[in-house]
């Protein structure tokens, strides 16, 4: 596939969202293309299911379409920007009760990931922008960087977290907050 | 409250946010505060900025075209504006709600007191209806009044009006049922949803297909919308 280097995409993207907040139906054509699969992966990896991942999916294109105007304002990389979008409307998907994964599905969903609990990180270091950050979740502890990689990867509660690692509540409370609080140091500009 | 202004506080509740761990009520306290605090917003941008490559990492699914073919239908025509016509809602309408309150306070045949009412507005911001309901704890039968205030358009056969709840901020509305006639009625809620009212932030009205949205989601234009004050 003809795809652009990830800074083009970037610059690319951007364009395209301008061309959105203009109602050019083609450029938002363009910018689907582009980005559907990737935010219907991050959906997924949340919300588990298919069809509740479509739904979703659809939601935010038509919020990225009537928001488009909005980009410029945020500062943040399209993607970044986009991929917030479909990350917290993810979670508000969950937050409905009626939403609510039962524990079966969850373990399931958990159980299919096991074999591949390395391929985010090795994913990441693909992709030169996100060289720091894995650099950085590296250096984390073993279990900080496992409880925040099931929180954000995987979109998992502090409870669900809990339940994978069986430790009790507090524990992993305090291993992802520590967690956080060490990535986003190592995170800082001039950081070596 | 005071302890929204510690800036650890902020900050770990920010990276909590982001990193998805912030659910339920807090959650949602969280998005209202973003709402109208600027420097929050920052926060949450920095530590999406910093997360975010993350969730990219999560691997490329290709979404069905289904999903494209919704997509498309959806921002094509007048059905874009639905979106930013309830967002830009303002409260242009409460003295026509004080009013409104009091004429419901002097409601002929007794009624149990109102809880929650909204007017719902035509895109021009005239009121068309108003919607409002008692404390639906308190009703065996859950429903919401909607009474007619002035012309509006009528209701076009083969289609079927659909009433949302919005809860605010970027959720999605709700869909709180459907209805058939265009005058003034009763309209049952489904006793699972009904609990729910409380929390509306505001009500809109879309013209959708018989039976209802296919997508779960308003679909067609949405003809009123007005924000809720509680009266109770």
């Amino acid at each position: 596939m003809n795809r652009p280097a990830p800074d083009a995409l970037a610059m690319r993207l951007a364009e395209l969202l301008a061309q959105c907040a203009l109602r050019n139906q083609r450029a938002f054509a363009e910018l689907y293309g582009l980005t559907s699969a990737k935010l219907f992966g991050v959906a997924l990896r949340i919300l588990r299911r298919r069809d509740w991942a479509e739904e979703v999916l659809q939601e935010c294109y038509v919020s990225v379409w009537n928001h488009a105007g909005d980009y410029a304002v945020q500062r943040s990389a399209p993607l970044t920007w986009m991929t917030s979008i479909v990350r917290n409307r993810s979670l508000d998907w969950l937050r409905r009760p009626q939403h609510e994964a039962t524990g079966e599905e969850y373990d399931i969903a958990v159980e299919a990931w096991q074999d591949d609990s390395a391929g985010p990180l090795e994913r990441l270091a693909a992709s030169s922008e996100a060289a720091a950050l894995e650099r950085c979740l590296r250096q984390l502890d073993g279990k900080q960087r496992q409880s925040i990689m099931l929180a954000f990867y995987h979109g998992m509660s502090h409870s669900e977290v809990a339940g994978h690692m069986k430790q009790p509540l507090g524990t992993v409370k305090t291993w992802v907050r520590r967690g956080l609080e060490r990535l986003k140091v190592c995170l800082q500009p001039g950081e070596a | 409250m005071a302890s929204y202004k510690n800036p650890q506080l902020r900050d770990r509740l920010a990276s909590e946010y982001v990193i998805g761990t912030l659910r339920g009520r807090a959650r949602a306290r969280f998005q209202s505060l973003m709402r109208y605090d600027s420097a929050l917003r920052r926060i949450v941008a920095e530590w999406e900025a910093r997360l975010t490559p993350l969730a990219a990492a999560a691997g490329e699914i290709a979404p069905p075209a289904r999903v494209w073919r919704a997509v498309a239908r959806r921002i094509a025509g007048g059905a874009t504006r639905s979106l930013p016509f309830w967002r830009g809602l303002a409260v242009t309408s409460s003295a026509f709600v004080l009013i409104l309150a009091t004429f419901i306070g002097l409601a002929p045949r007794p009624e149990p007191p109102m809880a929650m009412v909204a007017v719902m507005s035509d895109d021009k911001g005239q009121p068309a209806l108003v919607v409002s309901w008692p404390p639906m704890k308190a009703m065996r039968d859950p429903h919401v009044r909607i009474k007619v205030v002035q012309e509006h358009p009528v209701m076009a056969t083969g289609t079927a009006w659909e009433m949302w709840m919005l809860p605010g901020g970027q959720a999605a509305p709700v869909s709180r049922g459907l209805s058939t006639t265009d005058a003034d009625q009763t309209m049952r809620i489904q006793p699972a949803l009904a609990n729910k009212m409380e929390g509306a932030w505001g009500m809109a009205m879309s013209v959708e297909p018989q039976g209802g949205s296919p997508t779960g989601a308003p679909t067609g234009p949405v003809i009123f919308k007005g924000q809720c004050v509680r009266m109770l």
